[in-house]
């Protein structure tokens, strides 16, 4: 097996220490670590991402592959930033205001990551006003909004409108949650929803290739 | 019947007059204090009386004697000598919610403003150490804070993860027996008791609120990832934290004897919305045979039938649960992906009670209208109770802004299923 594929089935097999070690001898060896990157960690985050769709994993083992793919990152990233390499898409995430919890978001962030997009993540209890101010500021692809609670989903209608009004640069929003659905997505007038973390990121991809 | 033989007959499967009903008799079958006020002014008047905050994490009002009366419900509850957050159900204090309800707390119910103007609690009500929980500006109830210190794995060592299991002491036999005298002064009702300790890695307690300075593996995340990366680790954890639950078991075994019905054991969740948090494979091998050790104790020890609750589907899982000895369901999310009610009944309606599953509280209690909750509850009760297995309650507590008119409708199913 070659360095990348090796690192690729790190990454799937949750071996943190392994897929560091990896990433730092792919970059030994020469390679370019954008390709590192589109070459093991886009697609091991995908093989993931199709195994948690297929119930071959659960979230235990999504979060072990993370924790992986984010040990390769801290030794590639500043090889990234020296090479002036840049994902093509950039998204914000964060978690409604009134709402504390971020398992899925972080769950999320990390298979957009995965995905080869640039996330800025606001964190948890996020106001929309920050959602608004971030916008401005980062001028994102895409903005993803979750909320675990029955009771902070009213936060989410509120967001969303507050991004729709208040002229920001055009974002596409998605929506997403335990109590969410697509539904609720048509309702508040989000462009997208996805289910679970894998098909968050196919939902993505799909949503800022097609603007 | 009285409310404890309609619990009897429900989990052994037989009929009963009205389906039995639990409300606030355990920290997952509760309703949440802002809505047991609006319910309790409505139903007795007395708009002066303030709620007990039973369970101060998620809010949960006290369902008290008065209210219990005026309402269809059959069983009560013994929590543990200590809440989430290490306070005692004593020394009652004034407090008001964000929602303007007036209440009372426990006297360690002590907190300080958040940065977002929310509040921040303390374990054991010491305002001297770190905030343990968090309830953002405008809400309803607490989540933990992250207090994980940096993690060794060379120096991880069992025992930092067992600090809040111990042996029943002398406070907590004082407080058992005296929840014995209660529930004596209330043979008629049904009975439940949580059995501490005995949750096998439940996140809402990994991060142990109620400690001051919690040790160990306390991160949400980094506990699920241990259960990947560090299985002998938590394998051992669950081992010593279930010799230690056997040890009490037998203890409260003998305090309580048949007065007791019902054996919580158990919060962890295991579902998800869209499917099992963990596979079957994962549960058999981190969970089963502890939930099997204390099923087997108690079934061996006494008549009691033991409770699991788990969040989400768990439609893949329920065979090894039953196989774990467990005899009742909660909170049967009929919501999450793979819950149909029907399905549920016909495929192990035999094997297993459904507590729970009555009305969908993601979605038709907070946001249907009065009609669409008595028919959804109307519809639960003729699918789970035929022939017994079930005990009304809705999915997981009631929620805080949950109107009077959406109570109602619920109870008034109840009352009107009866009828039949």
């Amino acid at each position: 097996m070659t360095t990348l594929e090796q690192l690729y089935q790190a990454v799937i097999d949750g071996k943190n220490k392994d897929a560091r070690a990896l990433a730092q001898r792919a970059l030994d060896e020469g390679a370019n670590p954008g390709d590192i990157v589109d070459k093991a960690l886009v697609p091991a985050m995908a093989a993931v991402g199709e195994r948690f769709k297929s119930n071959e994993i659960f979230v235990p083992e999504m979060l072990v592959a993370a924790r992986a793919m984010k040990e390769a990152m801290g030794v590639l990233e500043p090889r990234l930033v020296a090479a002036g390499i840049t994902p093509k898409y950039t998204a914000l995430i964060g978690t409604v205001q009134g709402d504390l919890h971020d398992i899925g978001k972080n769950l999320v962030a990390v298979m957009w990551r995965g995905s080869n997009f640039r996330v800025i993540d606001l964190g948890s209890n996020v106001p929309a006003t920050k959602f608004v101010s971030a916008i401005n500021e980062h001028r994102p692809h895409l903005v993803g909004l979750s909320a675990l609670l029955t009771t902070t989903m009213p936060a989410m209608v509120e967001t969303v409108r507050a991004i729709r009004s208040a002229g920001c640069p055009p974002v596409k929003i998605m929506v997403g949650g335990a109590p969410i659905s697509q539904q609720f997505a048509d309702e508040v007038g989000a462009d997208g929803f996805a289910p679970d973390a894998a098909s968050a990121a196919e939902k993505a991809r799909a949503l800022v290739e097609s603007a | 019947m009285t409310g404890r033989d309609r619990l009897a007959a429900s989990l052994d499967h037989r009929s009963t007059d009205r389906v039995a009903v639990d409300f606030g008799a355990s920290f997952v079958t509760g309703m949440h204090v802002s809505a047991v006020t609006r319910l309790r002014r409505h139903l007795l008047g007395d708009t002066g009386f303030r709620v007990k905050v039973n369970e101060p994490y998620q809010m949960l009002g006290e369902i008290d004697d008065q209210l219990r009366a005026a309402l269809p419900i059959d069983v009560i509850g013994i929590p543990g000598r200590k809440s989430i957050f290490g306070t005692e159900s004593r020394d009652w204090k004034p407090f008001t919610l964000f929602d303007g309800t007036e209440c009372l707390v426990p006297g360690q119910f002590n907190v300080t403003r958040a940065p977002d103007a929310g509040w921040h609690m303390y374990p054991e009500g010491d305002t001297s150490v770190r905030p343990s929980g968090h309830m953002p500006a405008g809400g309803y109830f607490f989540d933990s804070i992250i207090r994980q210190p940096p993690i060794d794995d060379d120096r991880l060592d069992p025992a930092d993860n067992l600090e809040e299991f111990a042996p029943l002491d002398d406070a907590d036999l004082e407080f058992y027996r005296a929840q014995r005298r209660w529930l004596d002064e209330h043979g008629d009702l049904g009975a439940l008791l949580v059995i501490p300790g005995a949750a096998f890695g439940d996140i809402a307690l990994v991060p142990a609120p109620f400690l001051k300075n919690p040790r160990g593996i306390r991160d949400i995340e980094e506990w699920y990832v241990s259960t990947v990366a560090r299985q002998d680790f938590v394998l051992e954890v669950f081992d010593r934290q279930c010799a230690i639950a056997e040890r009490n078991l037998l203890t409260l075994i003998g305090l309580f004897g048949d007065s007791v019905q019902v054996a919580l054991l158990t919060g962890t969740d295991f579902g998800t919305q869209r499917g099992p948090f963990i596979s079957r494979g994962a549960y058999r091998t981190l969970y089963q045979p502890f939930h099997r050790r204390l099923n087997d104790l108690i079934h061996r020890h006494s008549s009691w039938k033991t409770f699991i609750h788990s969040c989400g589907d768990v439609y893949p899982l329920l065979p090894d649960f039953i196989a774990s000895g467990f005899d009742i369901l909660n909170p049967v999310q009929c919501s999450a992906a793979e819950m149909d009610p029907a399905r549920l009944k016909s495929e192990f309606g035999r094997d297993i009670t459904f507590w729970g599953g009555g009305v969908d509280t993601q979605h038709t209690l907070p946001f249907g209208t009065p009609d669409e909750i008595y028919r959804e509850c109307r519809e639960r009760i003729d699918i789970f109770a035929a022939g017994g297995g079930f005990v009304f309650n809705a999915i997981h507590n009631v929620q805080g802004p949950t109107s009077v008119e959406k109570m109602l409708a619920m109870f008034r199913a109840i009352r009107d299923s009866a009828g039949g």
